[in-house]
């Protein structure tokens, strides 16, 4: 089946909310999933994982302090 | 965050990141477009204090600018990001280049074609001079027919993207490829053009 191209282990990360509350421009864009990935997760090195919550610390590597308070008050 | 820390410590191959709310529209003090924080950006900067990597290189193929990302990798010479959107632009350096997409209504060959010969030839040659120790790509469909950012593509060109950049990969950094999803909003283009593009990564399209 395919080619062997690409072929090592394959890391897919997702979290349930997304498919909830994803990319509220339209909504629930994700509904199918993670189920659409049945497929895919039969083979070994097709791993799922799940989006750990993100520390403070992280995101202050990209963003000032006042991002934070702002993106929390925002009605998203 | 975890698929880029995964990857570019050689965990994984290859990565496909769904994200909650896109990430390029967030820059250091700004945000916006359903963009909380920058999800790519934060990534790479843990990696780099973790000593796993250095050079990145970020092909964003969303419809709009990824304006967030540019305002926090624009002073920086180990990313290189190259983003196909409205506008020309090149930084002195070579490492910042905004691309405009082709005009799906002013193209005599299809738009699948256009847009996937104008990747192949943004890209691969600036990667491979840049030299990256891993490779982003920002997959949004929102450029597909009938989404809301639509340039006439269809999955012709969004999976011509996906080899293209895993040969890239291949060839520059040992395969090491973080595919992020970006815009987009339909539900049946998602399940049509996700699990493919996961298949390729995967080796078994």
């Amino acid at each position: 089946m395919g080619s062997d191209r690409g072929r090592g282990t394959t890391g897919i990360f997702y979290h349930p909310s997304f498919s909830r509350r994803s990319y509220l421009t339209t909504g629930r864009r994700l509904a199918d999933f993670p189920a659409a990935l049945d497929s895919l997760l039969r083979y070994p090195h097709v791993r799922l994982y799940e989006c750990p919550p993100a520390a403070d610390e992280l995101i202050l590597l990209a963003h000032d302090p006042g991002l934070l308070p702002q993106v929390e008050a925002d009605p998203l | 965050m975890e698929g880029v820390g995964r990857v570019a410590a050689g965990e994984l191959t290859n990565a496909f990141c769904f994200i909650g709310a896109g990430g390029h529209h967030a820059g250091r003090n700004f945000f916006g477009g359903y963009c909380c924080f920058n999800d790519v950006v934060i990534a790479f900067r843990q990696a780099r204090r973790t000593g796993t990597l250095r050079r990145v290189a970020i092909l964003d193929t969303d419809a709009h600018h990824g304006d967030g990302t540019r305002d926090l990798v624009g002073d920086d010479p180990d990313t290189l990001h190259v983003c196909i959107c409205g506008e020309d632009y090149a930084s002195q350096d070579g490492t910042k280049v905004d691309v405009a997409a082709p005009d799906p209504w002013a193209i005599e060959v299809s738009a699948d074609r256009a847009y996937l010969d104008l990747v192949r030839k943004v890209f691969p040659p600036r990667a491979a001079r840049f030299r990256p120790d891993l490779i982003v790509w920002y997959f949004g469909f929102d450029t597909h027919q009938g989404d809301y950012g639509d340039l006439g593509l269809t999955s012709e060109a969004f999976l011509g993207i996906a080899d293209l950049m895993i040969d890239v990969a291949g060839q520059g950094c040992g395969g090491k490829l973080v595919v992020v999803l970006g815009g987009g909003s339909r539900t049946d283009l998602a399940t049509a053009l996700i699990p493919p593009v996961i298949a390729r990564l995967a080796g078994v399209a």
